[in-house]
Formats: C-alpha cells, structure tokens, sequence
C-alpha cells in the first residue's frame, strides 16, 4: 500500500528511532545495574505464568479506585493487541495484505481490535478527564513533601503526551480503518469502524487515499517516535512494570534486607530500588495509603519514587556512566520524611507495579544512623535503653517478669522448664501498666484452657523488629542473637506472642540469622481453644464492635481471618472498618515512630483511625496489639471521643464471654 | 590552733546565702569541739565584708588584686596556703560551683581526706561525722573524720538563722606570696532578664519530663493561668530549649520558696529538691507513686497528667468564677 | 595535642541498689557497672575538640563490667585510643581511682585532661579535682563548653553558676577540666560499629596498682528516712482535682 519513497522514509525513521531509542534504553539499564544485589535465577517459568496472569487479571489494580482499573484494562488489553494490530499494518503497508473483509480467524481478530479500539480511546479520554478536569486530589502532594522543581508539571506534561500518544495512535489508526471501509465497502467484523466510515462514504477516492495513508503515517510513525520517549516518560511501566513483578518482593512484603550497609545515593541502594523508579505509574496510590501523608506530613512514598526517577531523567547520560549522585535526601526525600515513616508496608501493598518505597526508607534510615545522625534524642535514648537493657522502657530485664505477679498461679519458667507453649510476650505488653493488665487476661484464658505455657522472664529481650526498621542492624542482631540463644536452649512445641512486631521478627526476620520459628498470634490460638472445646463460651459478649487490623499481622503476616472468627465466636457482632484487613490504616506507632518526639501534622494516623470507627455507629473499638492497644487508648482522649468510644483487647471479650475475670472491662 | 575553718563564698560585693549556712554549722562544730571557728575570705575588699561574718572568732583575709573574681587556682593556691598555715581541724566548703572547685584539688594537695555532698554534720566525743547523700539520693552515707578533714555542705541543709550572729570577728591577713592563677576570668554572662522572675511568684506550676512533648506543655500554661501563676521547670525541658533558662528550678537553677509549687511530670532528682523545698505547699502530680517528688510533698495526685491538668483547671475556672 | 578523657563507671541506679549485710557497703555482687554520665559528656567534649582542632583523644577507663562496651562505643565515637586500666576492684573510690590515674597518665601523654565534674558515688571527692591536685595542675569544675588554642596552650572554657549564670575563663594548659555538659549532647554510635571494632580488638590495657589512700571512715550505708510522705489525694481526676481546689480555697491561694 505504501508507495516506494513511503518506504524508504519510514525505514530511515524508523533506523534512527530505533538506534535513538537504543541509546536511552540502554544508559536506562547501566543506570539500573550501578544499585548491588544479584539477579534471581530460579522459577522463571512460574515467575512468568504468575506475572502474566497478574497483569492480565488486573490483580494488583484492583486494591483499590476500581472503575480507574476497569478503564485501565480497557487500555491494557488494547495496546496489548495492538501489537498484533500494528504487525498486521505494518505488514499491510509493505506488502499491501489487508485482514479486511475475511471471516475465520481474521474476522475475529478484526472485531476485537475493532472493538478495543473504542475502549481504548473511551478509556484514554477518561483518564484525560479525571486528571485535567476532575483533578483527585491524589495527585497533589502535601506542601512539605520534597520535590525536585518542575516536577508537578513534568507529570502533567508527560501525562497528556502519553495520552496524546494513545489517542492518536489507537484514534489514527482506528479513523483509518474507517476510510478504508469508505473506499471498499462495510466490513461485518468491524461494525464501529464501519459506522464511522459511513461519513466518509460521500468523499473522491484520492481524498479517501490520502487518509488511508495519513492515518497509517500517525499510527505507526507515533510508535516510532515515541520509542526514545520512553526512557524519559512513566509509560516505560509498560517494559518495567511486569519485569518488577515477576521478579518479585522479599517475602513478607516489607522484609528488610539482611545486609546492613544503608545508602545515601541513588546509586548505593539494590538495583531493584532503582528499578522501582522506572516502574513507578506515579499514580499516587503509596502516598493515598500512608498513614504520615494522610496526616498531613512530609513523607510521601510517591515523591520519592518519581524524584528519583526525575533525577535520573534528567541526569541519565552521567548516571549510567557511573558519575556519583546527590545524598538523596538533598533532591528525593527530606530527612524529616525519612523518620515519619512507620513502615506500616502499605504503600508496598498497594504498589500496581510492585514498588516498595518502605525498604528505600529503610536503607537511608540505616545510613543515616551509622553517621550519627539520630533525628531526636528521645530515639537515641530509648536505642541506648534497648542495648543496655533489652527493652525499650529502660527497666532492668530482672522486673520484666513481674506482670506476673498479679496472678493466682505461677508462670512456667520456659527457661528451665518444657513447656508446649511459649509465650514471647515483648515489651509493650510486659512494661506498659495498661497494657500489663490485658497480658495478665491472656495468662489466666491460657491457665482456665489447661495451656502448659511458659515465658522466658528476665531471658527475654525486645524482638529486634523495631530497631531494624529504624535503620539500626547492628542491634537488630543482638538482640535477635540473644533471643536466638534462648530459644535455642528452650523446648517448646509452639511459640505464642501477641505482639505483631515480635511475631514478625520471630518468624520472618529471624530467617536472617538462620532461624525459622513456629509462632502464632494469640487470637489463632484463643480461636484453636474455642474450637476445640477447652475455652467454653457461656455468656456471648452480645456487642457491636469493630476491628482494627494490625498492620504486622494483616499485612506483612496475612492473619486477618483468625481474629473475626474468634470475635464471631464470642458473640460480638463485627462492623467492619472501612479500611480493613491488608489495607488497614496503620496506628502511626511502627518503624520507631512510638519512641520519637510526634511530628507536626494535621492530626495523628492513631485519631484519624478512631474517627473512622466513629462514622460506624459502634462505641467499642477492637484490638489486638499491645502498641495499638497503648495509642489507640490515648487517641480516644485525645480526638476527643471519651466516653464515647471504648478501646478493648480481643482477649477481654473473649475473657468476657467465657468467664474467665478480665483485669479490666471495657465499659463505656 | 586547731579551729573549723569556713570559706567564706562571696557573690560579688557582698556574701553568698550559703556562707551563712556553712558559718551556723561551723558554730555548732566548733563548740562542740571546743575550738575557734574562722571564716577565710579571699580577694580585695575582704576587710570590708568582714562585719557581716560575725558567727567567726576570726577572719582570715587574703586581698590579693588577682582574685577579683573568683578564679578557682587562684583560690586554691591562697586556701592551701590557709591550710598550711593555720592547720584547722576541718574546712567547711559551700557544695557550689565554686566549692567544688576548691574542695577535691584541695584534698589532693594537703592530703586531708574529703567528704562530699554533706547534708548534716555534728560532733561527738572529738570526732566529726556526716551524713552525706549518695546514688542520686538513694543512699546515705554515714562518715566519721576523726582527725582532720574536709567536708563539703551541701546548700540548704542548715538553717542559716545561727550564722548572722552579729560580733565583732578579729581580722587576721593572710600573706600569700606568688599566687600565680592559671585560670582567670574573662567575662560573665547573667542569664536573660527575662518577662518572669519566678523567685519572686507566689504560685508556681513546675513541669518536668513527664510533660513529653513540647506541645504539651500548653497544658501547663492553661493551669498556671487559671490559678494565676508562673510556669517553671526542671533541667532537661530547659536543656531542650523549651523553656528559657530563667524558669529553671534546681541546683543549677534558680531556687523558688512559693505558697505554692505544683510539681507536675518532675520524678523529684535531688538537684532538683534543692531548688524548691522550702516552698510553703508543694503538691506533686505523677504516675509514678513511687518517685521521689512525694517524699518532700505535702499533697500528691498519683494520676496521668493529661488527665488531670485539664480536671484542674477547669475546677480551678470554675471555683473562681 | 592529646586530650585525654579520664572515665568511671558507676553504679546504675536504674537497678535496686542493696546494702550489704554489715550496712557497710553497697552489695557490689548486685551492681550494674554503667558510664558516669558526666563522663560522656567529657567525652563528647572532647571529640567535639577533636573535629575543631584535630586532637587526639585517648580514653581511659578502669576494668569493670561493662568496661568493654564502653571502650569501643568510645572507639565508635571516634576516639583514637581506648584504654583499660586493670586491677582496680569496684568500690576503690574515686581517690583510689584518681591516683591510679595521676601514674599513667605521664606514660599516656597530655595537653588537656577531661573528666565529668561528679559522678554518683564520689562522696570521696570529684576525681578531676583530686588528680588535678595530684598532678599539680590547675582545673576548672561544671564547665560547659571548652575551646582550645594550642598553639599558645590556652584553653577557654565556660563555667556555670547557680541561678544561670556563666563566666569565661582562660586556663593555661596543661589542665583539668571537670564537665557538667557538652556543647552537643553525646552522640550515637551505632550499634554495628561497636561490635566491628571489638571485633578487630582495638582497645588496649595497662597495669594500675591499687595505691592506699587516706580516706574518712565510712561507718555505714543505709536508706534515706522518709519522715513526710505526702497525702495522696485518691479518685478519678475530677475528684482529686475537687479535692485539690478546697485546699487550695482553704489557704487562700485562689485569690484573683
């Protein structure tokens, strides 16, 4: 179809795009290969077959703003085609084959491009719409957060080329087929394109022509001129975003790399980090999930991402050539931000493209800290208390036991004794006087069930999972290694805790120093006792309550069915939070934000959380972490919900029902 | 002769508030060990002081120009050479900035053993013994000096009322040759004169660490209005730069005798004690029922603050009207 | 130009601190052996010196529980010398332990010697004064901020007084400077630094003799008397606060 000096020209553009492209596409790689790590060699075959089916499922849009992945995938599964589409056309203008106009297979194929087609440039202009007209207010940033300059409007610009792109590409194209269709005749497998090519109909043949060529121009000409766009505009998610998933995340999502060197540029982070910033959408999910950018802080998972990515656009060439970068928290995120996080792992959860801006934050934590620079000395405080005692209280570890003291039976010493259970209990729940009370609930539900329990008294020490997250390993490892030690020596069936963090590190941190332990949280295991008979409901608890999902147990360890099974199980009538199971609203006390001065913001995440449970319509707030339990307790006083909202551990309501005396009562 | 030997703390022109407190034990001292009680007053101008010291038998006097201004080798040297000179029984030195400057290197070069952080001291049968605070106040030490010594009192621990005595010292002049001072005084810094001078408040809300945030401390302001008093703290809000440092009460800040101290969030470190326990109704608010502040209070609320203050000033409101 | 920073460990009192059966000591078997805090404001002080000016800091610490940790996180800091005095039981005293300073110290070197102004258990006198008599040098006490010019072997240091007042003073070096604070708070050193630098086992140890010492009979050691305990005012916060406000009415301390 395409004349001969057609073709020559288009061959030349299409060499030089290609080898202009060649040239970016390839510092975009030196860029990425300069962050360490190795590259995985195993299961590609499966790591393929799950990514495929991720994306073509839709499966990590669909978390969250749903009729956006309804238009998306009318997008993705049109320009997936496309490569088809284009093929054929391609074909077409070299060699003149048309797929007009056939039945069989080439009929099908037609109707679905044809039909694609439309939803693409449907779903296009939706998009268009939502982000110049309808402006959500995900895309503006917190006026703190850092940002390189000419950011906002490199994504807006970027945006509407990429739109642009799309809507002429597929539009051209797809007008094309419609002047085709004028010159020869409606085709029944294409009955949009030969509806629209019935206003052409009335047009001479040479006008026809043209168009047929015009539009073949802007369809095809667009790809080629959009391939050295690429490196610079987020639509290259298209090659990265499946690569970063089928590569996939540590598991749990959020586990932090043993290896405690920390980084301070781009360039000394893992390649995968790097990576992250050429899969990023910049589509602002990460910063709608975060507990410290909903409340209004400086810390945005998504500024990160898209300054390091601006950063690299703009400096690719001496990048990829090995030329050394700024410390990152100069251009990509402020030091304040770097402490606000609370490695709640939401913005990881909620990644479409498998992003984890977490274990960035993580990795500067750690630098940071090994040059001295503590953010507040509350936190130098409280490492210092963690090192010398084990706990971050500052109590002697002699006293860490005493809890006990208030029960009519004595604890197992699991270090002397064999116990089936044993109980790491932490620090939260050893220390804190409030909290000492719901420990002390638990204790007498595991004696009336028969539990032979015990705990490690004054052996045990603070699980380590904070202190890692805040960017300190080399305490992570003593402690770890202390506890380890204990363990080790101890004989056990089970490990039992209800603490969330310390179920985390026991379980998945832990792996780190060779250790795998089998620990389950108390609500799986009062659950197990109900079920099996040894905890008898006898009065149901006959109350509407909600749940809220700890972060470490939802979403790093996937437990979120156990606990409404159990509150289900004693008679509480559960409303569920808005924001529930792994996508819980974290209470702001992780990644060592409970031991840090609080940070100026509209509110804390702990009340935002509360007024949530308030728009319910229940006064009982459930919970089942010793922090949550601590933050949530003063979040009701301090949102000014006293006496209106109660704050309540699963285990007094299970106390409740079966009869065992609970310290404390939730009463409103 | 044997006598007890009191240095004499000077603040400027005129003498130091503790000077009277070592002169009242050094009294007692002496009588009961049946020798002189002298007062050594160093640097120019001391003739003219020596009115006021009328507790002693004798004033000792040194006026040499090069100690102006306190400059602690320059003393030592003309307080070793008292020592040397006069061999008294005990030296009595104030527990004070100054004081300690003196006291150990003192020790060291006359080799008369040093009993620090006394808070009471008597004599009997000949011998002198203290009790002196240790362990941040945990513990107390019983200690016997039967032959010569130094002890260093702490402020506040005697009633100064003895040692305004009025009399007619005799002044002695205590020549020292060659004192070469290796420290000198450069300039002073008093501290911002600043909106408050709680020395001088009637009520005082005083807020320690358990405030937390800085925030926080809006809370104690609401309280120090509504009852129409200062706001003061302890040491670390003032190191934290949250208060300015003339509301700091303690050893090292300022001392308050108010009708009222409500002590909130402050566990009760004896530095701080020092600064405020002599005020004439101290009430205490803290979680801990155990924290010292409630060995010295009158009244204590063993509560959480955030729960109390806001019940406080509201009752207070209230109340007035 | 060699600061050297003379350190103690004390008691932490963190922990219960029990009296011996006789009452005439503190049980030490029960003890936990922590840095003076004052001491690590010495140290601070004088790293902060070692940024400024380039000097050189030794340590020096006597062999306690707890004396290891302390060397190497010193180390961490950025101290270039860490030493640990052996021989010297707990409880020596703070003269015992000032001697034993004043006779390593000349093998050691120094221009300017640092140590906290008091510590919890030096009832027996403040080492830094003690060595300073020793040593014939001069010293200053509660000093808070040092500046160093070594070249005309000058130190001028700032001095606080009671009510927050301060003087500067010139100090001719060699001195002992006793320090209440540092200019900075004592910084942070990460946790893996101090165990990669045990690992390479920098510190090193000296022999000191534990030396005898006139000291003033100590003839007991017990519990403070608490004779006023205040009346706790019982009952939810309102109610107290109500309590609180009659008595307050009362004494006529709710004038306008």
């Amino acid at each position: 179809m395409l004349t001969p000096l057609e073709r020559v020209v288009f061959l030349a553009l299409a060499a030089g795009c290609l080898a202009y492209a060649a040239v970016g596409f390839r510092q975009v790689f030196a860029a990425i290969r300069r962050g360490h790590g190795g590259f995985p060699t195993d299961r590609w075959p499966q790591r393929v077959a799950r990514t495929a089916l991720q994306v073509l499922a839709h499966q990590t849009l669909w978390r969250t703003r749903r009729p956006v992945a309804i238009f998306h995938a009318f997008i993705l599964f049109a320009f997936t085609y496309y490569f088809l589409v284009n093929v054929a056309d391609l074909v077409e203008g070299f060699t003149g084959f048309s797929t007009a106009h056939r039945g069989g297979l080439w009929g099908i194929y037609n109707l679905v491009a044809d039909v694609l087609s439309v939803l693409a440039l449907v779903g296009m202009t939706y998009f268009l719409v939502r982000r110049f007209v309808f402006r959500p207010r995900s895309f503006r940033f917190n006026p703190q957060v850092m940002l390189l300059p000419g950011v906002e409007a490199g994504i807006r610009r970027d945006s509407l080329v990429v739109g642009g792109f799309i809507l002429f590409h597929v539009g051209s194209r797809w007008l094309g087929q419609a002047f085709k269709l004028a010159a020869e005749g409606p085709d029944p497998w294409q009955p949009l394109a030969s509806a629209v090519s019935t206003l052409f109909v009335g047009m001479p043949e040479p006008a026809l022509e043209v168009g047929v060529h015009a539009t073949w121009w802007v369809a095809l000409g667009l790809i080629l001129l959009f391939l050295p766009y690429f490196p610079r505009s987020k639509h290259i998610h298209l090659f990265f975003a499946p690569v970063n998933l089928a590569l996939g995340l540590p598991q749990p999502p959020g586990r932090l790399e043993a290896d405690g060197k920390g980084a301070a540029r781009l360039e000394e982070l893992p390649w995968r980090r790097i990576l992250d910033a050429y899969a990023c959408i910049m589509c602002n999910r990460c910063q709608d999930v975060c507990p410290a950018h909903q409340t209004g802080r400086s810390l945005s998972p998504a500024a990160l991402e898209i300054n390091k990515r601006y950063y690299l656009n703009r400096h690719l060439r001496e990048f990829s050539r090995g030329a050394p970068s700024p410390p990152l928290w100069e251009y990509a995120i402020s030091v304040d931000a770097v402490w606000a996080c609370t490695t709640c792992s939401a913005c990881v959860h909620i990644c479409p493209v498998g992003n984890a801006p977490m274990l960035d934050i993580v990795e500067i934590r750690r630098r940071l800290l090994e040059e001295g620079e503590v953010p507040d000395p509350n936190l130098q405080d409280v490492l210092v208390k963690l090192g010398k005692y084990g706990n971050s209280f500052g109590k002697p570890e002699r006293q860490r036991g005493q809890w006990t003291k208030g029960l009519p039976f004595r604890v197992k010493d699991a270090r002397r004794e064999t116990v089936d259970v044993l109980w790491f209990v932490g620090d939260y729940a050893s220390f804190d006087p409030r909290v000492q009370e719901v420990t002390r609930t638990v204790a007498r539900l595991l004696h009336q069930a028969g539990v032979d329990f015990g705990i490690l008294y004054e052996g045990e020490r603070n699980s380590g999972n904070d202190a890692g997250r805040v960017g300190e390993a080399g305490l992570f490892e003593v402690l770890a290694e202390h506890n380890i030690r204990l363990l080790d020596q101890a004989t056990y069936r089970v490990i039992l805790t209800t603490d969330p963090h310390s179920l985390n590190a026991l379980r998945n941190e832990y792996q780190a120093l060779g250790r795998r332990y089998p620990v389950v949280h108390y609500t799986e295991f009062l659950l197990q006792l109900l079920e099996e008979g040894r905890l008898k409901v006898v009065q149901p608890v006959g109350r509407k309550v909600t749940y809220h999902d700890p972060c470490y147990l939802a979403r790093y360890n996937r437990v979120t069915e156990a606990p409404r099974r159990l509150l289900q199980r004693v008679g509480a009538e559960l409303v569920e939070m808005p924001r529930n199971r792994e996508n819980t609203f974290c209470c702001g006390a992780g990644g060592g934000r409970i031991w840090m001065r609080e940070e100026p913001g509209q509110e804390r995440p702990s009340e935002s959380r509360i007024r949530e449970a308030a728009t319910l319509g229940v006064d009982t707030f459930v919970v089942a972490c010793p922090k949550d339990y601590t933050m949530y307790t003063d979040a009701v006083k301090t949102a000014g919900y006293e006496g209106r909202m109660v704050v309540c551990d699963v285990a007094e309501l299970v106390a409740q029902a079966v009869g065992v005396r609970a310290e404390v009562l939730a009463q409103v | 002769m044997a006598e007890v030997m009191v240095f004499a703390e000077r603040q400027g022109d005129s003498l130091a508030e503790v000077t009277y407190e070592l002169l009242a034990a050094g009294r007692q001292l002496s009588q009961a060990l049946g020798c002189e009680l002298s007062a050594l007053l160093v640097g120019p101008g001391a003739g003219a002081l020596a009115g006021g010291l009328g507790t002693a038998d004798v004033v000792v006097c040194a006026e040499d120009p090069q100690l102006a201004h306190f400059t602690p080798d320059g003393t030592l040297q003309v307080l070793e050479a008292a020592v040397q000179q006069r061999s008294p029984r005990l030296v009595l030195l104030p527990s004070t900035s100054q004081g300690l400057d003196l006291a150990a290197p003192l020790s060291a070069r006359t080799g008369l053993p040093l009993v620090a952080y006394c808070r009471e001291l008597w004599a009997e049968d000949g011998v002198v013994v203290a009790h002196s605070q240790v362990y941040g106040g945990k513990l107390v030490v019983e200690v016997a000096v039967p032959e010569r010594g130094i002890v260093c009192l702490l402020p506040g621990s005697v009633s100064a009322e003895a040692g305004r005595a009025p009399g007619t010292p005799r002044v002695e002049v205590l020549s020292v040759p060659g004192v070469s001072a290796r420290a000198r005084f450069r300039q002073r810094f008093e501290p911002e004169a600043g909106d408050v001078d709680i020395t001088r408040e009637d009520i005082l809300v005083a807020v320690g660490r358990g405030i937390g945030d800085r925030e926080n401390l809006s809370l104690v302001e609401e309280l120090a209005e509504a009852l129409g008093g200062a706001v003061c703290a302890s040491r670390p809000l003032v190191d934290n730069g949250w208060l300015p440092k003339n509301r700091q009460v303690g050893k090292s800040g300022l001392v308050v005798k108010p009708k009222l101290y409500l002590a909130v969030g402050i566990s009760g470190a004896p530095e701080h004690l020092e600064g405020m326990k002599d005020s004439e109704l101290i009430v205490a608010v803290n979680t801990d029922a155990r924290a010292p502040i409630f060995d010295v209070a009158h009244y204590g609320v063993v509560a959480d603050l955030f729960d109390f203050l806001p019940a406080l000033t509201e009752a207070v409101r209230q109340r007035k009207g | 130009m060699d600061v050297v920073v003379c350190c103690k460990l004390v008691p932490d009192l963190v922990e219960e601190l029990e009296v011996n059966e006789a009452g005439t000591d503190l049980d030490w078997a029960a003890v936990r052996w922590v840095l003076n805090e004052f001491d690590d404001h010495a140290l601070e002080e004088a790293l902060l010196l070692k940024e400024s000016t380039g000097a050189r800091v030794t340590v020096l610490v006597p062999e306690a529980d707890g004396a290891e940790e302390v060397l190497y996180t010193a180390l961490a800091k950025g101290a270039d010398r860490a030493v640990r005095l052996t021989g010297l039981p707990p409880g020596a005293g703070s003269r015992a332990l000032a001697v034993a300073f004043s006779r390593v110290l000349p093998s050691v070197g120094y221009d300017l010697i640092l140590t906290g102004v008091q510590a919890v258990d030096d009832v027996d006198g403040q080492v830094g004064g003690l060595l300073a008599g020793m040593l014939g040098l001069p010293y200053v006490g509660v000093v808070t901020g040092v500046q160093v010019d070594w070249q005309v072997h000058k130190a001028v240091v700032r001095k606080e007084y009671a009510g927050g007042v301060v003087e500067e003073l010139e100090v001719d070096l060699p001195a002992v400077l006793g320090i209440q604070s540092a200019q900075k708070p004592p910084r942070y050193a990460p946790v893996s630094k101090v165990r990669q630098l045990m690992r390479e086992g920098k510190a090193e140890a000296l022999p000191a003799e534990l030396p005898a010492v006139p000291r003033a009979a100590v003839r007991r050691v017990f519990r403070p008397q608490t004779d006023r305990r205040a009346q706790i005012l019982e009952g939810p916060a309102e109610q107290a606060a109500a309590q609180l406000v009659a008595i307050l009415e009362e004494r006529g301390l709710l004038r306008r």
